[in-house]
């Protein structure tokens, strides 16, 4: 089944045409990395189907649940219930963590499965030792954001996605904010997200991780996907003129 | 740190020792100026004329023509009536020369004979019915602070009837001056205002009717020009001259021409009295802690206000912080424009139309605790709009990415703003939210615009009673303390918000 449907999506800021006219589509279980320049787009679109961004043109449906409609060249969003439901299908990390700085880890992770979900306080406090466990925190849950390292907030905001039981995550640039120690940690966890048939987005610099952990790779540049596929035909071998020029660029 | 806060007090308390030592009279020698002081809202003895802007008066007239005839240069130096005394005793002004009351005062200074003889009268509204002073039992009565009216309900010299008066008062309020007075008495704030007749006859015929005299007198009273006490040769010339001008007229036209033919009493068989007073010599330490009495009464009403304000600006500013960031336009502009006037103007006007804008702007009567009201209000209203630029700066300082986290995960606005973006906001406003309420300690002693006696106020009466600025520095200790007190407290919390970063 389709986890992701995205039609015909466009963005503009004012005049500046961001992105024009994407269709993608993701399959459960799937991961797909999304590649390009800076500047392409990528992370625009990341926002915009996890409706940070409102766009401007096209259609997305989630889980077979449609979020936008395009009608007479629109984009209708359907009610602000409905739109909440969908949003729980799917988590984000964010290039930075965006961690609760004022919440112990504990905290951080549980919140909102108690106070948005309305779940078992105890039931969740038992999930957070799992997650914590398996992001190799077990000791941190009483620790404020600001007494780990970059590398431990990251996972404590991937286990605090993962806590909210999304059908699928969305990555964008999950490792750009780090030194490539801590970088080593995060792909590490998102492997193991993968092995376990996590379906996940990832907007990543990370050619040798895109190539070994996606199932999909799509290179973005100016907006629009220039070429994808199995990331054996996207990365090592390119038909398209740009995405040769980026891959050369980042063998150097 | 804390040397340098005890240092501080250090100084402060020398500033103290000298405040109390007696000041020395300057010698005097050669004259060529002699400085009246008057207090500028008293007319017909000393005003200023609204169209040159000129002091003017009776007994500047008087003084005038004193200073003409012995070549020196008259300076008119308008003060404040309640520091006449320090103004006397620096030096700062020679006489006090301003229907200034002697009765009750004979051996505060050395005097001139009497040359105007007042009485005081009540003055109510013509549509009251009060027409006796028997009638003002249970009325609120407003009386210029430290003036000769209070003196003879309150004063040591007061008769047993006036004191028994006064206490059949619903309550005697203190004005700082006789316009606030007649606002009070026309907005219903007072009941009825006691004042000398001269003062009475003009002020009426000024506002031009809807004022009533009572024909009963609360005391007689006679007029003469205050000298430092000691001050004999200075009095004498001044005595010498006046009597010159009664001997060849000029006194009574000048008079005449301020309407005053009833009112004087300048007389040559007069005698001059010098009963120089011994100057009472109580121990440092006994008027410290008599002062220090006296000003914990005013401290109360400074702790309430400065609480009660904290109290409904705190909530108040963040829904007006709220508005201010409201994305409907037409609210946004409206909250800030109330901003913009309320930092634009001084908080004193602020309380002043809010005391009396009731019934100034719409004709409602106003009770006598209106007065606390108002000031709580005003003061809210003011401060309500400094905590909502301070909230507003907080929460914009909270990065968009808590916000961003807050929308993947779900939260509803009213989670978001008091889980995450409050406690953090908190945070942010601290250091600026101490400075706000630093100042409003200050600030509370604004209050004596609509005259509400608070500590300063206080401090300001019994430093004009006492004749010393020993009160005010007292004064300026207990706002050290209570901001020292302040500071410790918002010094803890910003220490206690440090557990995340």
């Amino acid at each position: 089944m389709n986890l992701l449907e995205i039609k015909n999506l466009k963005k503009s800021f004012g005049d500046l045409e961001v992105l024009k006219d994407i269709s993608m589509s993701v399959n459960e279980g799937e991961v797909v990395s999304i590649l390009g320049p800076s500047g392409s787009g990528k992370s625009t679109f990341l926002r915009c189907i996890s409706m940070l961004e409102t766009i401007g043109g096209g259609s997305m449906t989630y889980c077979g649940q449609t979020a936008v409609s395009e009608k007479d060249g629109k984009p209708v969003y359907v009610s602000k219930a409905e739109l909440n439901e969908i949003k729980h299908s799917f988590g984000l990390v964010f290039q930075n963590f965006n961690l609760f700085p004022h919440y112990t880890v504990l905290k951080n992770i549980t919140d909102a499965p108690i106070h948005v979900l309305k779940r078992n306080k105890d039931e969740v406090m038992k999930e957070a030792e799992v997650l914590l466990k398996k992001m190799g925190l077990s000791d941190k849950g009483d620790f404020y954001p600001y007494q780990l390292s970059g590398g431990q907030q990251q996972r404590v905001a991937i286990a605090r996605a993962l806590a909210m039981k999304p059908k699928m995550i969305f990555f964008d640039e999950p490792t750009s904010a780090l030194d490539p120690e801590l970088t080593a940690e995060i792909l590490k966890v998102l492997k193991e997200l993968a092995a376990e048939k996590m379906t996940m987005v990832i907007v990543t610099h990370e050619i040798d991780f895109a190539r070994s952990v996606s199932s999909h790779v799509v290179f973005m540049d100016g907006g629009m996907i220039i070429e994808q596929g199995k990331p054996k035909d996207v990365i090592d071998n390119p038909s398209n003129e740009r995405t040769k020029a980026f891959l050369k660029k980042l063998e150097q | 740190m804390k040397k340098q806060k005890l240092s501080v007090l250090a100084v402060l308390f020398a500033f103290l020792a000298t405040a109390v030592l007696p000041l020395n009279v300057m010698a005097d020698q050669e004259r060529s100026t002699f400085t009246v002081g008057f207090d500028a809202e008293f007319p017909p003895y000393g005003y200023q004329d609204t169209e040159t802007g000129e002091y003017i008066g009776f007994d500047l007239s008087l003084a005038e023509e004193v200073c003409s005839r012995r070549g020196w240069t008259l300076v008119k130096q308008p003060i404040d009536w309640d520091s006449k005394d320090m103004e006397l005793k620096t030096g700062a002004i020679d006489c006090i020369w301003n229907g200034f009351t002697m009765n009750g005062r004979e051996t505060d200074y050395t005097w001139s004979t009497p040359y105007v003889d007042n009485s005081q009268v009540a003055i109510v509204r013509s549509d009251s019915g009060i027409t006796e002073l028997s009638q003002l039992a249970g009325k609120i009565v407003a009386v210029q602070s430290d003036s000769s009216a209070l003196a003879a309900f309150t004063g040591a010299d007061a008769t047993e009837e006036n004191k028994a008066l006064a206490e059949s008062f619903a309550d005697l309020q203190q004005v700082g001056d006789y316009n606030t007075a007649f606002l009070n008495l026309q907005s219903g704030a007072v009941d009825a205002v006691c004042m000398d007749i001269g003062v009475a006859n003009y002020e009426m015929e000024a506002r031009g009717g809807g004022f009533t005299m009572l024909d009963e007198r609360i005391s007689s009273e006679e007029y003469g020009i205050g000298f430092l006490l000691g001050n004999t040769e200075l009095r004498d010339q001044v005595q010498e001259t006046l009597l010159e001008m009664l001997a060849d007229g000029t006194f009574d036209r000048i008079a005449e021409e301020w309407g005053l033919s009833d009112s004087v009493c300048l007389s040559a068989e007069d005698q001059l009295s010098d009963e120089a007073a011994a100057y009472e010599k109580a121990s440092l330490w006994d008027k410290l802690a008599n002062v220090c009495g006296q000003l914990l009464k005013g401290v109360g009403a400074s702790l309430a206000i400065f609480l009660l304000t904290l109290l409904f600006s705190l909530p108040l500013g963040l829904l007006i912080a709220f508005g201010r960031m409201s994305k409907f336009k037409p609210l946004s502009w409206l909250v800030k424009l109330y901003i913009s006037i309320v930092r634009g103007t001084p908080l004193m006007l602020q309380l002043l139309v809010v005391f009396f804008g009731p019934y100034f702007l719409f004709g409602v009567s106003t009770s006598g605790n209106y007065r606390f009201y108002a000031v709580i209000i005003g003061f809210s209203l003011n401060y309500a709009a400094y905590f909502a630029e301070i909230y507003r700066s907080g929460i914009q300082a909270v990065p968009v990415g808590q916000h961003e986290a807050c929308e993947i995960l779900g939260y509803s606005r009213p989670q978001k703003f008091f889980k995450i973006v409050f406690p953090q906001m908190l945070k942010n406003i601290i250091p600026s939210i101490t400075n706000e309420v630093i100042t409003l300690v200050k600030d509370t002693s604004l209050a004596f615009a609509i005259s509400y006696t608070e500590m300063f106020t206080l401090a300001k009466q019994v430093a004009a009673a006492e004749a010393t600025i020993m009160p005010l520095f007292i004064a300026g200790v207990f706002y050290y303390v209570f901001n020292f007190i302040v500071a410790m407290i918002m010094d803890k919390l910003e220490k206690k918000m440090n557990y995340f970063r």
